[in-house]
């Protein structure tokens, strides 16, 4: 295969990469190259060891290597171009991807089109302002576990973990299971910052306190991590300082949201939502720049691995075709976030074929009216922010829209 | 333990001991430098806004301060400096913000009295000039004095270039090496430290914030030191082109200073509220933080919080009121013969150049025998930066050695090849990492490559991945293997 002749370049092999790679292929794609950064296929699911993963997708409870694998196999199958330890470090807004490696060294690539498949990375400390001192023995919880799942090292035996990601509570149970003590997970919201699911089998299951409206006030310890201030927070979020306690701990891991990496986006001129951190897209997921798409987490942060890949092959199929010059439909209809609506997923949409919007809402709520324009209305007992809204529009639906702009609400029940 | 002899013993390895370093490596001459951190300067030099200044700025600069004039007698130095140690030097241009006539008053005098001392560069410049210059900047401003010639430097690499130059030319050092005690004898001092004694018989005290404390180990009280303790917020590279000069305003509240600037590695830098704290306590506040972001704002309106990566606190040392708060230590002892201390506060890294040749000039009237050193190479040639080459060098270099195709930070692209030669180098921990080569110092502040450059700093000092620490010491990073903690509980 000519270097020269790419159809498909796929930047990054996670859950989503690898769904995209696939999908373009399958969609008649003949040239489809995926180019990971890491040693092997896979991405992050590689330190998920845990599982949850694919009972959607697969119609059964996976590890994240197991659910990689699955992909990883039909990779081969496929006879795909891999390049490994691959770090793309730049892409022009003429599709132009530059790449370094050990073996090629500085590549050069011009493919017909892109899917961007970064995924996201971890907010750090430095973001978050926690005060206090900068000893050794604070990570992000994805880093930690890394160390733990893949490396065999654990960073510490008396953990406190600050913000209620699924991350940082699957790292709960996992750092519980191999002997340390999980003080407390310490989340400033009303409510945990991820799923359900994970609050009871990774919390409530191994006794873990939560601290719903507290967070870490003050960071202690020169050398290693001493201890952590925690402190109840107001209805502005602001520490009580009367309510402040110690709390001795010589690890302190964070979970405290994640932001989809878009840096190589930007080189190429993709417009980024300020509302997601991910590129504007529309429904086949490309971006404002022709012949690139998206999927993924880089998109927008999914709760679960199954919406990942599915909304990646959506790209993956798009960049297919993409490259046979097929024309898709461009009129557009503008989706916006109306009231308790943080952001809608995909941000255009051409309404002349059936449709699947990905939502977030700002705040909990219960007892709830989903609207969508004035084509759909539903109700909800319950919306969090932790669980995302997956809406489904038929065509017979889009047929009713009138205004080329269509606004997403959540609407309080009692009111009606 | 160790017993060492040298001429002279210089305490503490930043932007100022390094220099001193420097300086008495032109002359032959036994010197020994012990630092007490795992690497040099991570004391002030490193919690500093990298900015080489002249004087013409808000805080107080006269020509009858000691300190203004090691500034002024550094500007010729600096830049030819940092082009033989091989170290980012960039001249920015700053920009002082005015906002209304009693500001362009105090500014008029300010011009007046530096142009009295000999420095001309300054100019005004209006509103439209300054928005051409700036667009991001503020609508309040009506105008600006402009100085052309202010600078940015890396103050670590710096420090670094200065000591691998010493070393080069004959000096030696001791890192982790804290000073416990000195001794006077009958001609020298003896100066135990953790690891072993020292005797030497002239002493160079550059120890940052704990230069007075240094000094009162030998009973010399010359000089007493507040410790002001200033804030900084590091803004991400996509931020770094909303301004081109280094720029500040008057602050509005006394104090506090406020200041943005571009840095050398393409990051903004703001610094604000300056307020007494207890020496070495680093830590931030949210309050501190919070009146950061508003007075930074007051510069650059449209500056998202979103975009700070990470934050510090670091010390300026200050004077008393009799000496003038804006005066610095350079001085031997008046009770103790051949001790010599240095201690700038603010701005160090501006007079480390003149500073460290007036010590070798107070060394000298205290009796040391300086000869030249003929053998005396003043080019030092830093690692590679991957990154900053052009393409056709990078193939070069990952065609010889191909660590240089392997990212391991990819926020600031930074090869296992330049891990791999930092090491060789001197860097022992996480942060000797960081500050050598910038892997963990981008937006994701070390999410990705921390594991990987563990890893690595294992593999190339031979240690289990358990030792290695974040700073050395106490700062280990891992404190288990996997099952460990099991095993210990059955």
């Amino acid at each position: 295969m000519k270097l020269s002749d790419i159809d498909v370049a796929v930047i990054g092999s996670g859950p989503a990469g690898m769904a995209a790679a696939i999908r373009a292929k399958e969609e008649g794609a003949e040239h489809v190259l995926i180019l990971e950064r890491q040693e092997q296929l896979g991405g992050l699911l590689h330190q998920c060891v845990h599982n949850g993963f694919g009972l959607f997708y697969f119609k059964q409870d996976l590890t994240g290597p197991e659910y990689g694998h699955r992909f990883a196999e039909k990779v081969k199958d496929l006879g795909m171009q891999v390049f490994l330890e691959t770090m793309v470090t730049q892409i022009s807004p003429e599709r132009q991807i530059t790449a370094v490696n050990n073996r090629e060294g500085v590549l050069r690539l011009k493919p017909k089109s892109i899917v961007l498949a970064m995924g996201c990375r971890e907010r750090s400390r430095g973001q978050l302002n926690v005060p206090g001192t900068r000893p050794a023995g604070i990570f992000t919880a994805g880093t930690a576990q890394r160390f733990v799942n893949v490396e065999g090292y654990i960073p510490g035996g008396k953990v406190v973990i600050l913000g209620s990601g699924d991350i940082g509570m699957i790292m709960a149970r996992r750092l519980t299971l191999e002997g340390a003590e999980v003080k407390a997970v310490v989340e400033i919201l009303p409510y945990i910052g991820g799923l359900t699911r994970n609050e009871v089998q990774c919390l409530h299951d191994f006794h873990i306190p939560l601290l719903l409206e507290h967070t870490v006030t003050k960071i202690h310890g020169q050398q290693r991590l001493e201890a952590v201030s925690i402190a109840k927070v107001n209805k502005d979020k602001k520490p009580v300082n009367s309510t402040e306690r110690m709390i001795e701990c010589d690890t302190l891991l964070l979970s405290v949201g994640l932001i989809p990496e878009n840096e190589l986006s930007r080189m190429a001129g993709v417009a980024l939502d300020p509302l997601t951190g991910g590129p504007v897209v529309d429904q086949w997921r490309e971006t404002n720049v022709s012949g690139i798409f998206a999927g993924g987490n880089v998109v927008h942060v999914h709760d679960l691995v199954d919406e990942v890949s599915w909304e990646a092959e959506i790209a993956g199929a798009s960049a297919a075709r993409f490259t046979r010059k097929e024309e898709m439909e461009k009129e557009k209809k503008i989706l916006k976030p109306g009231r308790n609506i943080r952001y809608v997923v995909p941000q255009t949409i051409s309404a002349q074929r059936d449709v699947t919007l990905y939502a977030r809402v700002k705040d909990m709520e219960e007892n709830v009216i989903l609207k969508v324009g004035d084509i759909l209305s539903k109700s909800l007992r319950v919306v969090k922010p932790g669980e995302m809204l997956k809406i489904d529009l038929s065509l017979s639906q889009l047929r009713q829209l009138k205004d080329d702009a269509v606004e997403l609400s959540i609407e309080s029940a009692k009111r009606r | 333990m160790a017993q060492m002899e040298t001429e002279v013993l210089i305490i503490g390895g930043g932007v100022l001991g390094a220099a001193v370093a420097r300086e008495l490596s032109k002359y032959k001459v036994d010197v020994i430098l012990v630092e007490k951190e795992a690497d040099f300067g991570w004391g002030s030099t490193k919690t500093n806004m990298c900015i080489v200044c002249q004087g013409g700025d808000a805080l107080d600069f006269r020509p009858e301060y000691h300190r203004s004039k090691l500034v002024w007698d550094s500007i010729p130095l600096m830049e030819p400096l940092c082009q033989e140690l091989d170290v980012p030097f960039k001249r920015v241009g700053e920009l002082a913000l005015i906002r209304n006539n009693e500001e362009l008053g105090k500014f008029q005098k300010l011009k007046l009295r530096a142009e009295k001392i000999g420095i001309k560069t300054h100019e005004f410049i209006d509103q439209e000039t300054l928005w051409r210059m700036e667009p991001h900047v503020t609508r309040e401003a009506i105008g600006a004095l402009y100085d052309p010639n202010i600078a940015i430097v890396d103050p670590v690499r710096l420090t670094i270039g200065l000591m691998e130059n010493a070393v080069q030319n004959g000096v030696k050092v001791m890192r982790e090496t804290e000073v416990l005690r000195i001794s006077r004898e009958m001609n020298q001092f003896e100066v135990e430290t953790n690891r072993g004694s020292v005797k030497c018989r002239f002493i160079v005290n550059a120890a940052g914030i704990s230069v007075d404390k240094i000094a009162r180990l030998v009973n010399s009280d010359d000089f007493v030191l507040y410790p002001i303790r200033g804030y900084v917020g590091i803004l991400d590279k996509n931020s770094g082109g909303l301004i081109k000069h280094e720029i500040h305003m008057r602050p509005d509240v006394p104090g506090q200073m406020n200041i943005l600037t571009p840095s050398v590695h393409g990051n903004l830098f703001f610094g604000t509220t300056m307020q007494p704290a207890l020496r070495g306590d680093f830590s931030t506040t949210e309050r501190i933080a919070e009146i950061g972001l508003q007075n930074v704002r007051k510069i650059v309106p449209d500056l998202s919080e979103k975009e700070i990566i990470h934050s510090f606190a670091g010390f300026l040392m200050f004077r008393n009121w009799e000496v003038g708060w804006h005066e610095c230590v350079v001085q031997a002892s008046q009770k103790v013969p051949r001790f010599i201390s240095i201690c700038i506060g603010y701005p160090g890294v501006s007079a480390a150049p003149a500073a460290a040749r007036e010590v070798t000039e107070l060394l000298r009237r205290e009796s040391l025998r300086l000869e030249v050193n003929e053998r005396f190479i003043p080019i030092r040639n830093a690692p590679p930066v991957f990154n900053e080459l052009p393409e056709e060098q990078q193939r070069e270099m990952i065609a010889m050695d191909s660590r240089y195709g392997h990212v391991v930070c990819r926020c600031e692209t930074v090869s296992e090849g330049e891990i791999v030669e930092a090491i060789r180098h001197g860097a022992t921990t996480l942060d000797g990492i960081k500050f050598r080569t910038r892997a963990g110092m981008g937006r994701c502040q070390g999410g990705f490559c921390t594991p990987r450059v563990v890893k690595i700093l294992a593999r190339e000092l031979g240690l289990s991945e358990e030792k290695i620490t974040k700073k050395g010491r106490e700062s280990r990073l891992l404190l288990y293997k996997s099952k460990e903690l099991l095993e210990a509980q059955i």
